[in-house]
């Protein structure tokens, strides 16, 4: 298990939890199809967010849920 | 028969509410843009029946607990408001996360018509979804829609499928996905990871996708240029440049000049119909108070609606999330995020949707900062005051706008960090945005915007800043024992009496003259007010000709009838973009505030913000082009000083308890 900011480029990678104490970002996150055995793959590396792909769609997130997010 | 609009951000509800109500509610190319919720009623031509059909556009969302404020809106309502119809917009390119909102909604009882949209983007990319077997799997109508389209887009069709389930009036099955009341914790998630089984499922089954959704796309190569760690800035700074470049010397001046060719004839026709033997007091009010301070204003809607054009066109093209990630870096410094920038962008055009915008921010503290300076972007209204002082006092006019776009970006970030030490509250948060499609803007949709802005423009033209108009003239034409005032001696006047204690403050601002108290004044009514009272005052009737003597060397004329330096119009400048704005967006600060103590304390500290500036700018500027310090220099210093040391004060009050949260926080550990 790792954190998804040490991740490859275009690798899916299997969600295995959303290391956090914030509730709230993990339900939404869950709302959005990043959950617990879905998958999620990095598009990019910019400044200081990472373009990801969950589903059918891309976000940009920053650096520190980057680090949340453990594959 | 009311009719709910619900679906995920950015899957095209208002532009669908807009093409079957005919509305034209603000649109735009990123999650978040509608806040609040908007009714309409069909459009006749949709509705050939004439049935009673009201449509409710609501802010997007991504399920049914609400993350953001503006998310509670659409929950709250599909849940109390007893709609007749829930119809569910679905973004067709993004089935695999949209569904999901959608087996929620099913769940509800209520009819529920899904609208397939963006279906032209589906075909585009090749993929193919099989509506019959998807409608099966719902147990509900899915209507394949392209709401940018004027024909062929699948509303009427949508609309009859509305209409024959809002009619039947049968409860709503919800498809068997194995959900059971759920009470505790553990049950909801339970619930929501068998729908989002349930989605898998009907995704797999009804959707082909020509290349999957995480290859490398053109798309992205795009995003990794324009939100480029050191790229990115200058990028947006080019952008900006442009924008004012197009709207305030390259093409708006050619409207402008035109348009205001229009205005001298009416004030010639107005003066000639009156003819020479009118009463001169009322002859000055119509011609000087009402055509001329009006006129003034409305010479710069060419100006304006350039550039409404040219943001909407930003808008429309996908590009504003990007300018957000390209931001978060900095915002993140000082305890703000990338999601900041939306509410600010949107304040370039009216400030008051700018603060509205701040209800997509979770953080309490970050969602108040940024109202409380998001009226610092140069909102639409300011654009005037801009654009007069460009004109007159500086030749080359584009740098002025986007220098002062640019000014106002730093000033918000400086004020984040004075406002973070003050609260004590340096708590992080995490930045999440999705990140919407680029794509090619319509020029009908920004057309059609600038054409609906332009309109409230001269509506408050006429209106409000008549009204402001023609009380300054009157103020100024006569003396506290209701007599004309001497042509000789206007400091006599009702007006001038008032502003000229006032006036005296902004002695060490370089424009302590009581006119441009007055106009400062008057412009906290509307901004708009601040060149119209100004043309007033100094009876100018047209300031866009100015630009072409600028041309020719120098607007001398005006700034020689206004009497006060470059410099000091430089200040005044900055100091009317930089003090509280109008009273409406500061009854917006108020109800995203909810706090009456952040809202003296954002007034207060916008007044402070905009002395200081004003200050700096003017007495700066005048040593620098002077060799010595402007008037007022002591009076002034003591003032800012006063300021600066009591903000320093609760800026000092405000790290103490963070220590002492931190303290407490110790001992419970």
């Amino acid at each position: 298990m790792m954190s998804l900011a040490r991740g490859k480029l275009n690798t899916p990678y299997t969600v295995n939890c959303v290391n956090t104490d914030h509730e709230d970002i993990r339900e939404f996150l869950f709302t959005l199809g990043c959950y617990p055995g879905e998958k999620v793959t990095i598009i990019s590396k910019l400044a200081s967010n990472y373009i990801i792909n969950v589903k059918d769609a891309r976000y940009s997130i920053d650096e520190d849920l980057a680090n949340a997010i453990m594959v | 028969m009311k009719i709910a609009l619900a679906g995920n951000p950015n899957s095209g509800k208002t532009t669908l509410f807009n093409a079957i109500t005919g509305k034209i509610e603000h649109v735009g190319n990123w999650a978040g843009v509608t806040v609040e919720k908007k009714e309409g009623d069909v459009k006749q031509s949709l509705n050939p029946r004439n049935e009673d059909l009201i449509v409710v556009d609501l802010p997007g969302a991504y399920s049914m607990s609400p993350y953001t404020s503006e998310e509670s809106i659409t929950k709250d309502f599909v849940q109390n408001e007893n709609p007749d119809v829930i119809l569910n917009i679905v973004d067709s390119t993004n089935l695999s996360r949209s569904l999901f909102f959608t087996t929620q909604l099913l769940e509800l009882g209520i009819p529920v018509v899904v609208a397939l949209n963006k279906s032209d983007l589906t075909d585009k990319k090749g993929n193919t979804i099989d509506i019959p077997a998807l409608s099966d799997a719902l147990k509900c109508p899915v209507i394949q829609t392209v709401s940018t389209k004027s024909a062929n887009n699948g509303l009427l069709e949508l609309l009859n499928a509305v209409i024959t389930v809002g009619k039947a009036n049968k409860k709503q099955i919800s498809p068997s996905i194995g959900v059971k009341k759920a009470s505790t914790k553990e049950e909801f998630e339970k619930a929501d990871k068998k729908r989002y089984a349930f989605v898998n499922n009907v995704v797999t089954e009804v959707e082909r996708r020509k290349v999957s959704s995480e290859k490398q796309t053109m798309q992205d190569r795009a995003d990794r240029i324009v939100a480029h760690k050191w790229l990115g800035i200058p990028i947006f700074a080019v952008i900006i440049w442009l924008v004012f470049s197009i709207s305030q010397s390259w093409v708006g001046p050619l409207f402008a000049d035109i348009f205001v060719g229009w205005i001298d004839k009416v004030y010639e026709g107005v003066a000639s119909l009156l003819g020479e033997n009118i009463n001169p007091v009322v002859g000055a009010l119509l011609l000087d108070g009402i055509i001329g301070g009006v006129g003034a204003v409305i010479g710069f809607l060419p100006l304006i609606m350039v550039l409404f054009f040219c943001l909407a066109l930003l808008e429309d093209s996908g590009y504003m999330a990007r300018v957000a990630i390209v931001f978060d870096r900095f915002f993140k410094k000082v305890g703000l995020s990338g999601r900041s920038i939306i509410p600010m962008i949107v304040g370039t055009g009216c400030g008051i949707p700018g603060v509205m915008a701040t209800r997509t921010i979770k953080n309490e503290r970050q969602r108040r900062t940024t109202a409380m300076l998001t009226p610092f972007m140069p909102c639409g209204a300011k654009l005037p005051i801009i654009a007069l002082f460009a004109g007159v006092f500086f030749n080359d006019n584009s740098w002025v706008g986007t220098s002062m776009y640019f000014l106002g970006i730093i000033v918000i970030i400086i004020s984040a960090l004075i406002i973070r030490k003050i609260t004590g509250d340096y708590s992080r948060s995490y930045f999440i945005m999705e990140l919407p499609e680029y794509r090619w803007p319509s020029l009908k949709r920004a057309s059609i915007s600038v054409l609906m802005r332009a309109k409230a423009f001269i509506i408050k033209a006429g209106t409000i800043i008549l009204v402001c108009n023609a009380v300054v003239q009157i103020l100024q034409t006569f003396d506290w024992q209701l007599q004309v005032v001497a042509e000789t001696a206007p400091e006599t006047s009702i007006l001038a009496s008032i502003a000229s204690p006032l006036a005296i403050l902004f002695i060490p601002l370089g424009f302590g003259l009581w006119q441009f108290a007055a106009a400062a004044v008057t412009g906290f009514i509307a901004k708009e007010n601040v060149v119209g009272t100004l043309a007033v005052c100094f009876s100018i009737t047209n300031f866009i000709d100015v630009e072409e003597l600028a041309l020719v060397g120098g607007s001398a004329e005006v700034s020689a009838i206004f009497g006060i330096s470059a410099v000091a119009a430089l200040a005044y400048l900055v100091f009317n973009l930089f003090t509280p704005p109008c009273f409406a967006a500061i009854g917006a600060m108020r109800s995203e505030m909810e706090s009456p103590k952040w809202l003296w304390g954002a007034v207060g500290f916008q007044l402070s913000m905009g002395y200081v500036l004003a200050f700096l700018v003017y007495q700066i500027g005048t040593l620098i082009t002077t060799g010595t310090l402007g008037a007022g220099f002591i009076g002034g210093l003591i003032a800012v000083a006063i300021i600066v040391a009591s903000v320093v004060y609760f800026m000092r009050k405000g790290s103490k308890s963070t220590q002492i949260s931190a303290e407490m926080q110790s001992v419970k550990v």
